[in-house]
């Protein structure tokens, strides 16, 4: 698939750009605070609505028009043209005004494709990217919440029984936690956690079993790839899931009988659960081990084995990508070939010239050099716009 | 758009407050507040006038209804005192509006019970907060041939666990639980389903 136009209005530091964009690499070269990231961060927000960086909404709309706009709101466009045909995304953060004069506190999110309103879930993986950027380390040495958030992120754009059970969790989680608060007061009783235990097992088995799978197919072409990266180096990578659920519970992981095994879980763990006021098993706390040598990478590994481990699952779930559609993703480099030693930087850029279109941006217009980018198209960016460069 | 700002800067105008209170309301976005305010602002005293007293009038004036919990200027209200109505069958709904809107399909003749809100922890809303005693005490002493109960709450998370749990008190009395067809889109507000969709939903209505 390829974007084949991209409009962003009031996007960051986007007053207005409208741009028609080729199958194939393109260059983009901008010296720092010129925009670059936020233009890759606009893209890969049509293909996923989430911001993959901090911030609220509010942050994602033009300083300018918060400033300016009785009602400030950021707008991202995009055409994707796959081998099924042209499709219009669309991504509006409107921000909430509550009186007039009164800067807006909080923003929201609409969706539109083919010109009509949808829900989040509708839109995410109309388009799909796969986003290599220099904080992709916080994977490897981050908190679990960065490895939950980039296996949702992930799994998202492929499957939206995904998308929808992720969003029912969430509810339900939050649902649930504040029955338990009420209960550790003596307010309500046990039995109406019945419900919410079996709408939370529903959705979270499903959570679950795809994390598991994809988890189990990344982390095996990850490896390989890692010690193509690390030839001189005998230690393996191994990609580890870890389920937040009992043990009896993980050993289901692939089984029809899934949620139940995760509802009587569930019930079994009432009691704790009120005596905390918040529930201890569930996806919601899962993580994802990954070890250098048999040992936690995060911890132990060497900044380059790190660095290795976090680019072999970026080009693994490119494989995956396009696995389980049969459509390669849009690629989105930020800036990251500069780091890279020139065998990592050969690897990156095969998987790049083997799918339809990549955006590369770099600050530098003679890295990548024209003879590392045969055929590349380059742009300029400068003061929030994208001219075709020399 | 800066004509109307507290000049002492406390943020606080006159003007700010109104829009404040009517984005409040329910379906009023930022713009439609404004719209409204100014409007206050250009009409005649009067107007605004006729307008506040009758949000007090409506406040000092409508009660429950001592069934159905309805609102109603008179209780036991028009429905419940209807005797061409069937008597074995009660609707269950969220919001008094609801009724409005199963009243207008022609589709249902038996009684309704307003809960005024669906279950929602997150909300602080739990069964003990909706007007669900009201429910089982006018079944046990007022109305005592009903045989089914219809639960029209919205098809969405809090709208189905009220459902559950009503259907879980309800069924050991021996009376029919059911739930409205799967016809209103998930997540839909009763109150916009069109009159033939929620005829249909009424009519092809599942045990739950
Ligand atoms: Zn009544």
């Amino acid at each position: 698939m390829h974007l084949a136009r991209l409009t962003l209005i009031d996007a960051r530091t986007f007053r207005r750009l409208e741009v028609e964009l080729t199958p194939g690499v393109h260059v983009i070269v901008g010296a720092n605070a010129q925009g670059k990231s936020n233009l890759l961060e606009a893209i890969a927000m049509l293909a996923t609505t989430r911001s993959l960086r901090g911030g609220t909404d509010l942050d994602l709309i033009a300083w300018d028009a918060v400033a300016d706009d009785p009602i400030p709101a950021a707008r991202l466009e995009a055409d994707v043209v796959t081998a099924s045909g042209r499709e219009h995304v669309e991504v509006s953060i409107v921000g909430q005004v509550v009186a007039v004069g009164v800067p807006p506190q909080r923003a929201a999110r609409r969706f539109r494709v083919n010109g009509v309103a949808r829900r989040a879930s509708d839109l995410i993986g109309r388009l799909r990217v796969v986003l290599f950027a220099a904080d992709d380390l916080a994977i490897i040495d981050g908190p679990p919440a960065h490895r939950r958030r980039y296996l949702d992120i992930t799994l998202s754009q492929l499957d939206p029984a995904y998308v929808r059970a992720l969003q029912r969790y969430s509810r339900v989680l939050e649902q649930r936690n504040s029955l338990l608060k009420r209960l550790q007061e003596r307010r309500g009783k046990p039995d109406e956690l019945d419900f919410w235990d079996g709408e939370l097992a529903e959705s979270g088995a499903v959570i679950l079993a795809a994390r598991a799978e994809a988890v189990r197919v990344l982390g095996r072409d990850a490896a390989v790839t890692y010690a193509e990266l690390a030839a001189s180096e005998t230690e393996a990578l191994e990609v580890i899931y870890e389920p937040h659920v009992p043990a009896p519970v993980a050993a289901r992981l692939r089984e029809h009988d899934l949620a139940e095994r995760l509802l009587e879980a569930l019930v079994a763990g009432r009691t704790e659960d009120v005596r905390r006021g918040l529930s201890q098993i569930g996806p919601h706390r899962d993580d994802v081990r990954f070890l250098v040598g048999g040992h936690a990478a995060g911890v132990s590994a060497s900044r380059g084995q790190q660095r290795s481990a976090a680019l072999a699952l970026r080009l693994a779930e490119v494989a995956y990508s396009k696995a389980r559609t049969g459509d390669a993703p849009v690629l989105l480099l930020d800036d990251i070939l500069s780091e890279l030693d020139p065998a990592r930087r050969a690897r990156v850029l095969s998987v790049a010239y083997g799918v339809d279109q990549v955006l590369i941006t770099t600050p530098d217009a003679a890295h990548p050099s024209r003879a590392e980018l045969p055929g590349a198209i380059r742009w300029r960016l400068e003061g929030g716009r994208l001219e075709p460069g020399e | 758009m800066n004509d109307f700002r507290d000049p002492s800067g406390s943020g606080a105008s006159p003007i700010a407050r109104l829009v404040d209170a009517f984005h409040r309301l329910p379906g009023i976005g930022p713009k439609s507040a404004q719209r409204l305010a100014y409007h206050v602002l250009r009409a005649p005293e009067e107007e605004a006038r006729d307008l506040a007293d009758a949000l007090m009038e409506v406040k000092r004036s409508v009660v429950l209804c001592a069934r159905c919990q309805n609102v109603t200027a008179e209780t036991p209200c028009r429905i419940c005192s209807d005797t061409g109505r069937e008597r074995t069958i009660i609707c269950v709904v969220e919001e008094p509006l609801d009724v409005v809107a199963i009243e207008r399909t022609g589709g249902f003749h038996g009684l309704y019970h307003v809960l005024h809100g669906v279950i929602s922890p997150a909300d602080g809303v739990g069964p003990e907060d909706l007007k669900i005693a009201e429910l089982l005490a006018r079944i046990r002493d007022v109305d005592r041939d009903i045989a089914e109960v219809i639960v029209a709450t919205n098809p969405n998370l809090e709208g189905e666990a009220t459902s559950m749990y009503l259907g879980r008190l309800l069924r050991p009395l021996g009376i029919r639980v059911t739930r409205l067809a799967r016809g209103l889109p998930a997540g839909a507000d009763l109150e916009y389903a069109d009159d033939v969709t929620l005829g249909r939903a009424l009519e092809f209505r599942q045990e739950v």
